[in-house]
């Protein structure tokens, strides 16, 4: 359900949660980010930071400065600025992230898990069978043919929720019960319907497949690419998973571990959440009710 | 420079109000989980109440000073001493060049902070020089102190024999028992009346799988409202499951049926409610509480929280200070 009203609620002496509605929608994320991107324009004092979530807006404010009243009237104000959601548009930086498909690496950690924890049909062939594919070869066809988008990012710092954009690629997938206690980092997981990078080796519950060799991490805070922040991406951006071959994939970890590796980023788009909306429509929004499942 | 002889238990540099700015891409803020006694400390060597510090949990460290300079140590009563010779806390203390300064374990409280004039001068992260251990970020190489490591200290004029007055030091119990305030919401429409009236009942222990990421407590089950239970499939199969959401700091996160107080190093986001949050103004009580003590919750309206808050700041300023 999309809320008539955003629900505004009170977290603590510093925090608002504002609710769009109860359900995965990627029109709640756009409403979402478009209000986190029309209050850092605004500027409203005392009014520190907002993290933008699937269907919701944290907003972080400094009550010295500011009241909570003021704060849910001053959002108020913004969202109604925003008119529909249609109407949103956002900057959105596009990202090409090399990946190995159907990797030695997440076939190993599946192996381990297997073999220590709990058995489990592997990975890959789960995502066959839940979603309905050929084989293997189709999965991969398939998720790598839609842009993903940042919908949020949290979890383990830099950790993106991808959400697909075509959805005609949108797969779901169960969680790990138990979870796994690693993950190789640069891991390509997806769970319910989300998707997601696992910028270091951590414990983890997505059903993984695929690696990247590119680091969407990283601590030192000297990579360009990061634009002075520790972790590749912003809540807004777009990506895409190239496959590359076993021989590419190990060229572009040599680059990265001798500081010569070139992100490819496009910069110049923004998304209009109208013409997107029109695509889908075109291309077959009947599909969309797999993202709730 | 300040070298480490005994490092304590992931003793950390933390600033505050710490790394700010970043949560809509994971960053906890980290910091003084104690950020009362942490500012008394600054503020009695003469530093801006929020300077780098060091935070000691449980069992502090040992630290070999090569030039004269001023600290303090505030908090929990971690005995200190200069070459074996114990000094009061609270107080601004003259520490000179090759003096050695040993805190032991806490005999009260959790956490002791030791400021020392001028403030430590790692360098920043994200505009912090607070230590986030979990992710490898701030403090010095990302982590916690080690034995053999040099603190770099910034240029800085303390004055000896300064003191915070008794009644102005947050009150670290000795019962093992706290009251600790907290604000309904954001999910509170989640529980239902009863499990409101037992969460505010009960005495709540805290667990000692408890760290600067969460704290966990142990007590009775939670009951919820129908809101738990009808809801459309995305948001999880268990009742406290609900579409990823972002996390207040100090929310009381419900992972199942375990109450998780997540705190200054805490995830950003993720997937269960939190029908309460402890306010900013409490925090202090949580960075003095040890595992196996209890905790009663006092609900308290938005309103009184940021008073509060604002009362504890208001102390934390040099005017407050008296001479020994």
């Amino acid at each position: 359900m999309i809320y008539e009203q955003p629900k505004c609620l009170p977290a603590g002496d510093r925090y608002l949660l504002i609710e769009f509605g109860n359900e995965m929608n990627l029109d709640l994320n756009f409403t979402a980010q478009g209000l986190a991107s029309a209050a850092a324009e605004a500027k409203v004092k005392g009014v520190i930071e907002t993290a933008p979530c699937f269907a919701s807006l944290l907003v972080h404010y400094e009550p010295t400065l500011i009241g909570y009243d003021d704060v849910v009237r001053e959002f108020s104000r913004l969202l109604g600025s925003l008119g529909s959601s249609d109407d949103i548009e956002l900057e959105s930086r596009l990202f090409y992230l090399p990946t190995l498909y159907l990797d030695p690496w997440t076939k190993a950690c599946v192996e381990d898990y297997c073999a220590k924890i709990a058995r489990k049909v592997p990975d890959p062939e789960l995502l066959v069978q839940q979603n309905g594919l050929k084989d293997t070869n189709h999965l991969v066809r398939l998720h790598s043919s839609s842009e993903y988008w940042v919908a949020s990012l949290g979890f383990w710092p830099g950790l993106p929720f991808l959400m697909a954009l075509d959805p005609r690629a949108r797969l779901t997938a169960p969680k790990y019960n138990p979870p796994r206690t690693d993950t190789p980092e640069g891991a390509v997981g997806l769970g319910g319907a989300a998707n997601s990078i696992y910028p270091v080796a951590t414990p983890g519950g997505y059903q993984i497949f695929a690696r990247t060799p590119v680091p969407i991490w990283d601590p030192t805070g000297k990579r360009p690419a990061f634009e002075g922040s520790l972790c590749l991406f912003r809540p807004g951006d777009r990506i895409k998973f190239v496959p590359v071959s076993r021989e590419e994939y190990d060229d572009a970890e040599v680059a990265v571990k001798e500081g010569c590796y070139d992100y490819t980023i496009v910069e110049y788009q923004k998304f209009a959440v109208r013409n997107y909306n029109n695509w889908v429509s075109k291309v077959g929004g009947a599909n969309n009710a797999r993202v709730s499942t | 420079m300040i070298k480490v002889l005994k490092a304590g238990l992931e003793t950390s540099i933390q600033d505050y109000p710490g790394r700010i700015g970043y949560w809509n891409q994971g960053f906890p803020p980290s910091g003084p989980m104690d950020s009362w006694s942490f500012r008394f400390a600054n503020v009695l060597v003469g530093n801006q109440p929020g300077a780098a510090g060091l935070e000691c949990q449980f069992l502090g460290p040992t630290l070999f000073f090569d030039a004269d300079t001023v600290i303090a140590v505030t908090g929990a009563d971690m005995r200190p001493a200069l070459d074996g010779e114990p000094f009061p806390m609270w107080q601004s203390v003259a520490v000179r060049a090759r003096q050695t300064l040993a805190l032991g374990a806490a005999r009260v409280g959790g956490r002791a902070y030791i400021a020392v004039a001028g403030g430590f001068a790692n360098e920043e992260r994200l505009g912090s020089r607070s230590t986030f251990n979990k992710a490898g970020v701030g403090g010095i190489d990302g982590h916690s102190i080690k034995a053999g490591q040099d603190l770099p200290v910034a240029e800085g004029r303390g004055t000896p024999g300064l003191l915070v007055p008794n009644e102005h030091r947050p009150d670290i119990r000795t019962d093992r028992t706290w009251t600790i305030e907290v604000c309904a919401g954001p999910n509170d429409d989640w529980i239902d009346d009863a499990g409101k009236k037992r969460f505010l009942s009960s005495a709540w222990t805290l667990s000692a799988k408890s760290d600067r990421t969460g704290f966990r407590l142990q007590g009775p089950e939670w009951t919820f409202t129908e809101k738990a239970y009808n809801k459309p499939k995305e948001h999880g199969s268990l009742p406290s499951n609900i579409i990823d959401h972002g996390y207040p700091l100090g929310a009381i996160n419900l992972a199942g049926q375990t109450p998780i107080i997540l705190v200054n190093d805490g995830p950003s986001m993720g997937g269960f409610i939190n029908p309460y949050t402890v306010p900013s103004a409490a925090f202090w009580k949580l960075g003095q509480a040890r595992p196996g003590e209890h905790l009663h919750f006092r609900l308290v309206s938005v309103a009184e929280a940021q008073r509060m808050a604002k009362q504890i700041a208001e102390r934390c300023v040099r005017e407050i200070l008296v001479n020994a």
